[in-house]
Protein backbone atom coordinates (compact mmCIF):
# COMPACT_ATOMS: atom_id res chain seq x y z
CA UNK A 1 0.00 0.00 0.00
CA UNK A 2 1.36 3.68 -0.83
CA UNK A 3 1.30 5.63 2.28
CA UNK A 4 0.31 9.17 1.82
CA UNK A 5 2.81 11.78 1.84
CA UNK A 6 2.79 13.70 4.68
CA UNK A 7 1.65 17.67 4.90
CA UNK A 8 3.51 20.19 6.62
CA UNK A 9 0.76 20.37 9.69
CA UNK A 10 1.37 16.51 10.08
CA UNK A 11 4.92 16.69 10.35
CA UNK A 12 4.67 19.62 12.83
CA UNK A 13 2.31 17.04 14.57
CA UNK A 14 4.48 14.04 14.68
CA UNK A 15 7.52 16.14 15.74
CA UNK A 16 5.79 17.56 18.48
CA UNK A 17 3.68 13.83 19.32
CA UNK A 18 6.90 12.57 19.20
CA UNK A 19 8.23 15.23 21.92
CA UNK A 20 5.05 14.22 23.99
CA UNK A 21 5.39 10.54 24.32
CA UNK A 22 8.74 12.00 26.09
CA UNK A 23 7.21 13.86 28.66
CA UNK A 24 7.48 17.14 26.66
CA UNK A 25 11.54 17.30 26.13
CA UNK A 26 13.74 15.23 23.39
CA UNK A 27 17.18 14.81 22.31
CA UNK A 28 17.93 16.07 18.73
CA UNK A 29 18.98 12.96 17.85
CA UNK A 30 15.82 11.32 18.93
CA UNK A 31 13.67 13.91 17.74
CA UNK A 32 15.80 13.09 14.13
CA UNK A 33 15.38 9.05 14.48
CA UNK A 34 11.34 9.68 15.47
CA UNK A 35 10.80 12.37 12.81
CA UNK A 36 11.59 10.17 9.61
CA UNK A 37 13.11 13.28 8.06
CA UNK A 38 16.58 14.25 6.46
CA UNK A 39 18.42 16.23 9.06
CA UNK A 40 18.18 19.96 7.02
CA UNK A 41 14.75 19.29 6.42
CA UNK A 42 14.24 18.87 10.89
CA UNK A 43 16.69 21.62 11.55
CA UNK A 44 14.17 23.75 9.19
CA UNK A 45 11.05 22.77 11.17
CA UNK A 46 13.06 22.90 14.42
CA UNK A 47 13.76 26.48 13.41
CA UNK A 48 9.84 26.92 12.46
CA UNK A 49 9.09 25.96 15.61
CA UNK A 50 11.09 27.77 17.82
CA UNK A 51 10.23 31.25 15.84
CA UNK A 52 6.31 30.07 16.92
CA UNK A 53 7.38 29.24 20.67
CA UNK A 54 6.27 25.97 20.16
CA UNK A 55 9.54 24.47 21.33
CA UNK A 56 12.55 26.13 23.04
CA UNK A 57 16.27 24.69 23.08
CA UNK A 58 17.89 24.74 26.68
CA UNK A 59 21.42 22.78 27.11
CA UNK A 60 21.07 20.22 29.97
CA UNK A 61 24.18 19.22 31.56
CA UNK A 62 26.05 20.28 28.42
CA UNK A 63 23.63 18.49 25.68
CA UNK A 64 21.37 20.30 23.61
CA UNK A 65 17.72 19.39 24.75
CA UNK A 66 14.41 20.59 23.01
CA UNK A 67 11.02 21.15 25.28
CA UNK A 68 7.89 21.67 24.32
CA UNK A 69 6.09 24.98 25.29
CA UNK A 70 2.79 25.24 25.75
CA UNK A 71 1.87 26.53 22.49
CA UNK A 72 3.02 23.52 21.07
CA UNK A 73 0.55 21.43 23.36
CA UNK A 74 -2.29 23.76 22.63
CA UNK A 75 -0.92 23.08 18.54
CA UNK A 76 -0.94 19.28 18.90
CA UNK A 77 -4.97 19.39 20.50
CA UNK A 78 -5.61 21.23 18.25
CA UNK A 79 -4.88 19.10 15.68
CA UNK A 80 -5.93 16.34 16.94
CA UNK A 81 -9.30 17.74 17.08
CA UNK A 82 -9.41 18.63 13.52
CA UNK A 83 -8.61 14.58 12.68
CA UNK A 84 -10.77 13.76 14.67
CA UNK A 85 -13.14 15.74 12.99
CA UNK A 86 -12.30 15.10 9.60
CA UNK A 87 -12.25 11.55 10.41
CA UNK A 88 -15.82 11.62 12.03
CA UNK A 89 -17.36 14.17 9.23
CA UNK A 90 -15.80 11.91 6.62
CA UNK A 91 -13.84 14.44 4.74
CA UNK B 1 -51.92 22.54 2.99
CA UNK B 2 -52.57 24.01 0.15
CA UNK B 3 -53.61 27.67 1.07
CA UNK B 4 -53.44 29.68 -1.95
CA UNK B 5 -51.82 29.29 -5.22
CA UNK B 6 -49.79 33.05 -5.61
CA UNK B 7 -48.19 34.67 -8.83
CA UNK B 8 -45.77 32.84 -11.46
CA UNK B 9 -47.73 29.75 -10.16
CA UNK B 10 -45.45 29.69 -6.64
CA UNK B 11 -47.39 27.31 -4.15
CA UNK B 12 -48.03 28.35 -0.63
CA UNK B 13 -47.75 25.37 2.07
CA UNK B 14 -48.25 25.20 5.98
CA UNK B 15 -48.36 21.57 6.82
CA UNK B 16 -48.44 22.31 10.38
CA UNK B 17 -51.24 21.81 12.82
CA UNK B 18 -52.49 24.81 14.44
CA UNK B 19 -51.47 23.76 18.26
CA UNK B 20 -47.52 23.19 16.52
CA UNK B 21 -47.71 26.74 14.71
CA UNK B 22 -43.88 28.37 15.40
CA UNK B 23 -42.90 24.63 17.80
CA UNK B 24 -41.56 23.81 14.16
CA UNK B 25 -39.58 27.05 13.86
CA UNK B 26 -37.68 26.51 17.01
CA UNK B 27 -36.70 22.99 15.84
CA UNK B 28 -35.43 24.48 12.50
CA UNK B 29 -33.64 26.91 15.08
CA UNK B 30 -32.11 24.60 16.52
CA UNK B 31 -30.52 23.30 13.28
CA UNK B 32 -29.94 26.39 11.96
CA UNK B 33 -27.37 26.60 15.04
CA UNK B 34 -26.30 22.95 15.04
CA UNK B 35 -25.23 23.86 11.32
CA UNK B 36 -23.61 27.44 12.40
CA UNK B 37 -21.43 25.69 14.48
CA UNK B 38 -20.80 22.99 12.07
CA UNK B 39 -20.22 26.28 9.40
CA UNK B 40 -17.51 27.96 11.66
CA UNK B 41 -15.64 25.35 13.10
CA UNK B 42 -15.29 23.58 9.00
CA UNK B 43 -14.35 27.40 8.05
CA UNK B 44 -11.65 27.32 11.04
CA UNK B 45 -10.24 24.34 9.98
CA UNK B 46 -9.97 25.28 6.47
CA UNK B 47 -8.31 28.74 7.40
CA UNK B 48 -5.59 26.30 9.66
CA UNK B 49 -4.74 23.49 7.20
CA UNK B 50 -6.13 25.63 3.68
CA UNK B 51 -7.28 22.23 2.67
CA UNK B 52 -10.13 23.11 0.41
CA UNK B 53 -12.56 19.55 1.74
CA UNK B 54 -13.01 21.94 4.63
CA UNK B 55 -14.46 25.30 3.20
CA UNK B 56 -16.66 23.14 0.99
CA UNK B 57 -18.22 21.36 3.69
CA UNK B 58 -18.58 24.83 5.17
CA UNK B 59 -20.50 26.09 2.51
CA UNK B 60 -23.00 22.54 2.52
CA UNK B 61 -23.38 23.43 6.52
CA UNK B 62 -24.52 27.52 5.46
CA UNK B 63 -27.02 26.43 1.96
CA UNK B 64 -28.94 24.37 5.25
CA UNK B 65 -28.76 27.27 7.13
CA UNK B 66 -30.38 29.48 5.01
CA UNK B 67 -32.45 27.10 3.95
CA UNK B 68 -33.94 26.58 7.91
CA UNK B 69 -33.65 30.67 7.63
CA UNK B 70 -36.30 30.70 4.42
CA UNK B 71 -38.18 28.15 5.95
CA UNK B 72 -38.70 29.92 9.18
CA UNK B 73 -39.16 32.84 7.12
CA UNK B 74 -41.91 31.22 5.30
CA UNK B 75 -43.88 29.68 7.85
CA UNK B 76 -44.02 32.96 10.30
CA UNK B 77 -45.24 34.89 7.60
CA UNK B 78 -48.12 32.69 7.57
CA UNK B 79 -48.33 31.45 11.19
CA UNK B 80 -47.96 35.52 12.56
CA UNK B 81 -49.09 37.35 9.64
CA UNK B 82 -48.81 40.56 12.09
CA UNK B 83 -45.01 40.55 11.47
CA UNK B 84 -46.04 42.53 8.04
CA UNK B 85 -47.39 45.27 10.40
CA UNK B 86 -43.88 46.01 12.28
CA UNK B 87 -41.97 48.68 10.74
CA UNK B 88 -39.49 46.29 9.42
CA UNK B 89 -42.55 44.50 7.91
CA UNK B 90 -44.33 47.54 6.84
CA UNK B 91 -41.21 48.90 4.47
CA UNK B 92 -41.21 45.61 3.01
CA UNK B 93 -44.59 45.54 2.25
CA UNK B 94 -44.42 49.19 0.77
CA UNK B 95 -41.20 48.37 -1.17
CA UNK B 96 -42.96 45.50 -2.49
CA UNK B 97 -46.57 46.75 -2.96
CA UNK B 98 -49.22 43.39 -3.41
CA UNK B 99 -46.31 40.77 -1.38
CA UNK B 100 -49.09 39.03 1.18
CA UNK B 101 -47.86 36.54 3.66
CA UNK B 102 -48.79 34.10 0.98
CA UNK B 103 -46.28 35.26 -1.67
CA UNK B 104 -43.86 35.30 1.35
CA UNK B 105 -44.17 31.87 2.06
CA UNK B 106 -43.91 30.78 -1.58
CA UNK B 107 -40.85 32.43 -2.39
CA UNK B 108 -39.51 31.21 1.33
CA UNK B 109 -40.21 28.03 0.79
CA UNK B 110 -38.51 28.37 -2.92
CA UNK B 111 -35.60 29.19 -1.24
CA UNK B 112 -35.79 26.59 1.48
CA UNK B 113 -35.92 23.62 -1.77
CA UNK B 114 -33.10 25.22 -3.36
CA UNK B 115 -30.46 25.90 -0.12
CA UNK B 116 -31.75 22.28 1.33
CA UNK B 117 -30.70 20.44 -2.07
CA UNK B 118 -27.46 22.44 -2.52
CA UNK B 119 -26.58 21.82 0.87
CA UNK B 120 -27.02 18.03 0.52
CA UNK B 121 -25.71 17.93 -3.07
CA UNK B 122 -22.60 19.42 -1.33
CA UNK B 123 -22.09 17.00 1.40
CA UNK B 124 -23.12 14.14 -1.49
CA UNK B 125 -19.84 15.80 -3.46
CA UNK B 126 -17.56 16.12 -0.37
CA UNK B 127 -18.84 12.39 1.08
CA UNK B 128 -18.19 10.85 -2.78
CA UNK B 129 -14.38 12.39 -2.76
CA UNK B 130 -15.37 14.52 -6.06
CA UNK B 131 -12.96 17.32 -6.48
CA UNK B 132 -13.42 20.35 -8.48
CA UNK B 133 -11.29 18.48 -11.13
CA UNK B 134 -14.23 16.52 -11.80
CA UNK B 135 -15.93 20.09 -13.17
CA UNK B 136 -18.55 18.69 -15.73
CA UNK B 137 -19.85 16.30 -13.18
CA UNK B 138 -20.40 18.58 -10.82
CA UNK B 139 -21.60 21.24 -13.34
CA UNK B 140 -24.78 18.37 -14.19
CA UNK B 141 -25.08 17.79 -10.16
CA UNK B 142 -25.63 21.61 -10.07
CA UNK B 143 -28.17 21.22 -12.81
CA UNK B 144 -29.77 18.67 -11.48
CA UNK B 145 -30.44 21.03 -7.88
CA UNK B 146 -32.12 23.82 -10.27
CA UNK B 147 -34.40 21.23 -11.74
CA UNK B 148 -34.96 19.51 -9.02
CA UNK B 149 -36.07 22.68 -7.28
CA UNK B 150 -38.09 23.83 -10.22
CA UNK B 151 -40.13 20.46 -10.24
CA UNK B 152 -40.12 20.73 -6.55
CA UNK B 153 -42.25 24.09 -6.99
CA UNK B 154 -44.91 21.58 -9.21
CA UNK B 155 -45.31 18.85 -6.24
CA UNK B 156 -44.16 19.63 -2.89
CA UNK B 157 -43.51 15.85 -2.38
CA UNK B 158 -40.25 15.84 -5.15
CA UNK B 159 -38.43 18.30 -2.74
CA UNK B 160 -38.67 15.85 -0.47
CA UNK B 161 -38.39 12.74 -2.08
CA UNK B 162 -34.65 14.14 -4.14
CA UNK B 163 -33.84 14.90 -0.28
CA UNK B 164 -34.46 11.62 0.67
CA UNK B 165 -32.27 10.07 -2.09
CA UNK B 166 -29.55 12.84 -1.76
CA UNK B 167 -29.51 11.57 2.23
CA UNK B 168 -29.69 7.98 1.37
CA UNK B 169 -26.34 7.85 -0.43
CA UNK B 170 -25.11 10.65 2.31
CA UNK B 171 -25.96 8.02 4.98
CA UNK B 172 -24.29 4.95 2.87
CA UNK B 173 -21.27 6.74 2.33
CA UNK B 174 -20.91 8.04 6.35
CA UNK B 175 -21.78 3.98 6.77
CA UNK B 176 -18.92 2.96 4.63
CA UNK B 177 -16.66 5.98 6.25
CA UNK B 178 -17.65 4.55 9.78
CA UNK B 179 -16.73 1.19 9.13
CA UNK B 180 -13.58 2.44 7.67
CA UNK B 181 -12.34 4.87 10.48
CA UNK B 182 -14.17 2.74 13.63
CA UNK B 183 -14.65 5.17 15.63
CA UNK B 184 -18.26 5.82 18.24
CA UNK B 185 -17.91 9.82 16.64
CA UNK B 186 -17.89 8.93 13.20
CA UNK B 187 -21.14 6.18 13.99
CA UNK B 188 -23.15 9.03 15.81
CA UNK B 189 -22.83 10.81 12.13
CA UNK B 190 -24.12 8.33 10.28
CA UNK B 191 -27.05 7.57 12.94
CA UNK B 192 -27.24 11.25 12.61
CA UNK B 193 -27.97 11.23 8.85
CA UNK B 194 -29.63 7.63 9.15
CA UNK B 195 -32.33 9.80 11.46
CA UNK B 196 -32.48 13.00 8.68
CA UNK B 197 -33.33 10.45 6.31
CA UNK B 198 -36.29 8.92 8.12
CA UNK B 199 -37.10 12.52 8.79
CA UNK B 200 -37.38 13.02 4.79
CA UNK B 201 -39.17 9.74 4.52
CA UNK B 202 -42.13 11.44 6.87
CA UNK B 203 -42.20 14.63 5.46
CA UNK B 204 -42.90 12.87 2.09
CA UNK B 205 -46.18 11.87 3.58
CA UNK B 206 -47.05 15.30 5.02
CA UNK B 207 -50.41 15.90 3.06
CA UNK B 208 -52.14 13.15 4.17
CA UNK B 209 -51.86 13.86 8.00
CA UNK B 210 -50.53 16.94 9.92
CA UNK B 211 -49.62 14.71 12.44
CA UNK B 212 -46.91 13.10 9.92
CA UNK B 213 -45.88 16.35 9.62
CA UNK B 214 -45.07 17.13 13.74
CA UNK B 215 -43.43 13.63 13.80
CA UNK B 216 -41.18 14.60 10.58
CA UNK B 217 -40.01 17.67 12.39
CA UNK B 218 -39.07 15.73 16.12
CA UNK B 219 -37.60 13.47 14.25
CA UNK B 220 -35.27 15.68 12.30
CA UNK B 221 -34.61 17.46 15.78
CA UNK B 222 -33.35 14.52 17.16
CA UNK B 223 -31.25 13.75 13.74
CA UNK B 224 -29.55 17.21 14.65
CA UNK B 225 -29.33 16.51 17.74
CA UNK B 226 -27.10 13.47 16.89
CA UNK B 227 -24.75 15.59 14.81
CA UNK B 228 -24.08 17.31 18.07
CA UNK B 229 -23.15 14.81 19.70
CA UNK B 230 -19.43 14.20 17.69
CA UNK B 231 -18.56 17.43 18.05
CA UNK B 232 -18.89 17.90 21.47
CA UNK B 233 -17.27 15.01 22.09
CA UNK B 234 -14.50 16.45 20.18
CA UNK B 235 -14.57 19.59 22.12
CA UNK B 236 -14.27 17.28 25.33
CA UNK B 237 -11.12 16.41 25.51
CA UNK B 238 -8.39 18.47 27.33
CA UNK B 239 -4.62 19.10 26.78
CA UNK B 240 -2.53 16.31 27.79
CA UNK B 241 -0.16 18.78 29.89
CA UNK B 242 2.83 17.12 31.01
CA UNK B 243 5.30 19.51 32.54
Amino acid sequence: MIEKRRGKLEIIADILSSMQKKEGRIKPTHLLYKSNLSHSKLKEYINMLLEKGMIEEKLVKGKKMYFMKDQGYKFLLEFERIKEFSDSFGL
Amino acid sequence: MVFESVPYGLPSYVFSPNWFYGFDSIIELIAILVSILLVYYSYKCFKLTKEKKYLYFSAAFLSLTFGFIAKIIGTLAIYKPSITRTALGSSIHEAFTGLTPYNINAIALVMHFFFMLLGFMILFLIISRLTWKNQRVIALLVYFVFIATWLSIIHYQLFYFTSFVLLSLITYSYYQNYREVKSKKAGFVTIAFGILLISQAFFVFVIYSRIVYVLAELIQLLGFVYLLIPFILIFRKRPRIIK
